[in-house]
């Protein structure tokens, strides 16, 4: 039985594979800093996968939605009320994933009688400048990945979620090295969904490992654009607003979805 | 669970605002609940703009004016007003709440609130703050001015009273001490003036505003004027389609100068 300590390792051994292969045909989401602010992109057609949390932050999910539910109302029941009991200015996604998601996520996964969270989430938070912007990745298992930021390194100018490991250091890898976060929307935009196109192509047993050629993401891009819609919000850097969440309006959208 | 709880709701499970108190524990409190002040004058009209929201900028405690820069016309969302009269502790908590409430229910839902949700939200904070009103403590009488860009746009306007109940008005709104006297300027404006208050442009607005605040504060020890010397000018914000303006000082100023102060 699994009081024995290496029946547990194998039951959550177990867990890991059981949840990662629930998790692995999830469609990417890609974020992005630029001169505007934060943008997120996903495309799709069948439900919303971009959330507002608060006034600077954002959610991207995948995953089962019941459990990605009760993620974002948590997160957002959380944000607001130290929003209201302190101030809006109070409220950091470091302390909400850290402190708050991170250990919920771990205690529910290493729980082995009780039911997980089938869900992968990616939180932004838009800073005063883009060197400031936060983008980290929370797993199921509570485990977080950051752009960085810590120790005196500096940040990436980007986040990425994908239903594989593969599939998001791929996307991570692309972007890297195709994104400037001195860039502006419309090239934003552009790069997000290339980001995402490279996600889609990296997914399954059969997917992409290596980066391919841009005649190669071009073409996937453009099938994929004609059976979708691009899901994109942006986190407006502008401080005189004091929420920053909107979505991209179709006009914004036009020269990606025409090309 | 969650998603059934407004934000109010949620405040109180975790205890972070004060539960709704038992009705009628003290009969006897009656007499204070009376000589309870709402010592301010904020007034709205509907105007060819939009809404015009109008509030003075005392405040005060018995006889002592505590403040001078007093903001009492709060903007809750974009498109939102809610101008306070009572006690000001209570009325900016409700302000908070409300706004809180409006934006958590946008996040929660993924839709926005309706107009009329809206006004029933300032209701339920009313009706839940009754208690304490009835122990003669923070009466809280509010007007609510809000943009309705849905269905049928229009500008709409409702005061309430301290119970919760709430009316909407097709022209005008004013609460507080110095209100008696702003009805009836906005009565004979509306009915024997040029034109009626709703066909005025917004200089014509501002300029009734200004006279009606300023006859309240000839009169009402409670409501501040314009301080002449210390620059310091009523609040008037204005709702409309495009969301809310605010009349920069000098505008007022100028305003003040041309049509009032002669």
């Amino acid at each position: 039985m699994i009081e024995e300590p290496y029946r547990w390792v194998e039951a959550v051994a177990n867990r890991r594979e059981y949840i990662e292969t629930q998790l692995a045909p999830g469609s990417a989401i890609a974020a992005v800093s630029c001169a505007e602010g934060i943008l997120l992109a996903a495309v799709g057609r069948t439900r919303q996968k971009l959330f507002e949390i608060y006034d600077r932050i954002a959610m991207g999910a995948i995953g089962h939605p019941g459990d990605i539910e009760r993620l974002r109302m948590a997160a957002i029941e959380l944000a607001s009320t130290e929003g209201f009991t302190r101030s809006a200015a109070d409220v950091s996604l470091r302390r909400l994933a850290y402190y708050s998601l991170s250990p919920v996520l771990k205690g529910a996964f290493e729980q082995v009688y009780g039911a997980p969270y089938l869900a992968r989430l990616l939180f932004a938070e838009v800073g005063n400048t883009a060197e400031e912007d936060l983008f980290l990745r929370v797993e199921y298992d509570g485990a977080i990945a950051t752009n960085g930021g810590v120790l005196g390194t500096a940040r990436q100018a980007f986040g990425a979620l994908s239903g594989t490991h593969a599939s998001t250091e791929l996307m991570e890898t692309f972007l890297q090295r195709e994104h400037d976060r001195r860039s502006t929307l419309p090239r934003a935009v552009d790069v997000a969904v290339n980001a995402w196109t490279i996600g889609s192509l990296a997914l399954g047993e059969a997917g992409i490992r290596e980066l391919p050629d841009k005649a190669a993401i071009a073409d996937h891009r453009r099938k994929q654009l004609a059976g979708n819609v691009i899901e994109a919000v942006l986190l407006e850097r502008d401080a005189k607003l004091s929420v920053r969440y909107r979505s991209l309006t179709d006009e914004e959208l036009q020269p990606v979805t025409s090309s | 669970m969650a998603a059934a709880d407004d934000f109010a709701a949620v405040l109180r499970r975790k205890g972070l605002i004060a539960p709704v108190p038992a009705l009628g524990s003290n009969a006897s409190t009656t007499a204070i609940v009376a000589a309870q002040t709402h010592a301010t004058t904020v007034l709205a009209f509907k105007f060819k703009g939009g809404v015009l929201v109008a509030g003075d900028r005392r405040a005060t405690a018995g006889n002592t004016v505590v403040y001078d820069r007093a903001d009492k016309v709060l903007e809750i969302d974009r498109h939102s007003i809610m101008a306070i009269a009572g006690v000001p502790a209570t009325a900016w908590e409700m302000a908070r709440v409300l706004e809180h409430s409006f934006q958590f229910f946008r996040r929660t839902q993924l839709q926005e609130m309706s107009v009329d949700g809206k006004v029933r939200a300032l209701s339920k904070l009313l009706r839940d703050n009754f208690g304490f009103v009835m122990q003669g403590i923070g009466i809280v009488v509010p007007i609510f001015a809000t943009y309705d860009a849905t269905s049928d746009p229009a500008a709409r306007l409702y005061f309430y009273d301290a119970m919760g109940a709430q009316f909407e008005v097709t022209d005008y709104a004013a609460t507080g001490s110095g209100s008696p006297v702003v009805r009836g300027i906005l009565y004979y404006e509306n009915h024997w003036g040029k034109k009626p208050l709703l066909q005025l442009d917004e200089h014509e607005a501002v300029t009734v505003a200004l006279r009606a605040l300023d006859t309240a504060a000839e009169s009402d020890t409670a409501t501040g004027g314009v301080d002449r010397d210390a620059k310091i000018f009523p609040v008037i914000k204005i709702v409309s389609a495009a969301g809310i303006t605010t009349l920069a000082d000098r505008q007022i100023a100028a305003l003040f100068k041309r049509s009032v102060a002669s």
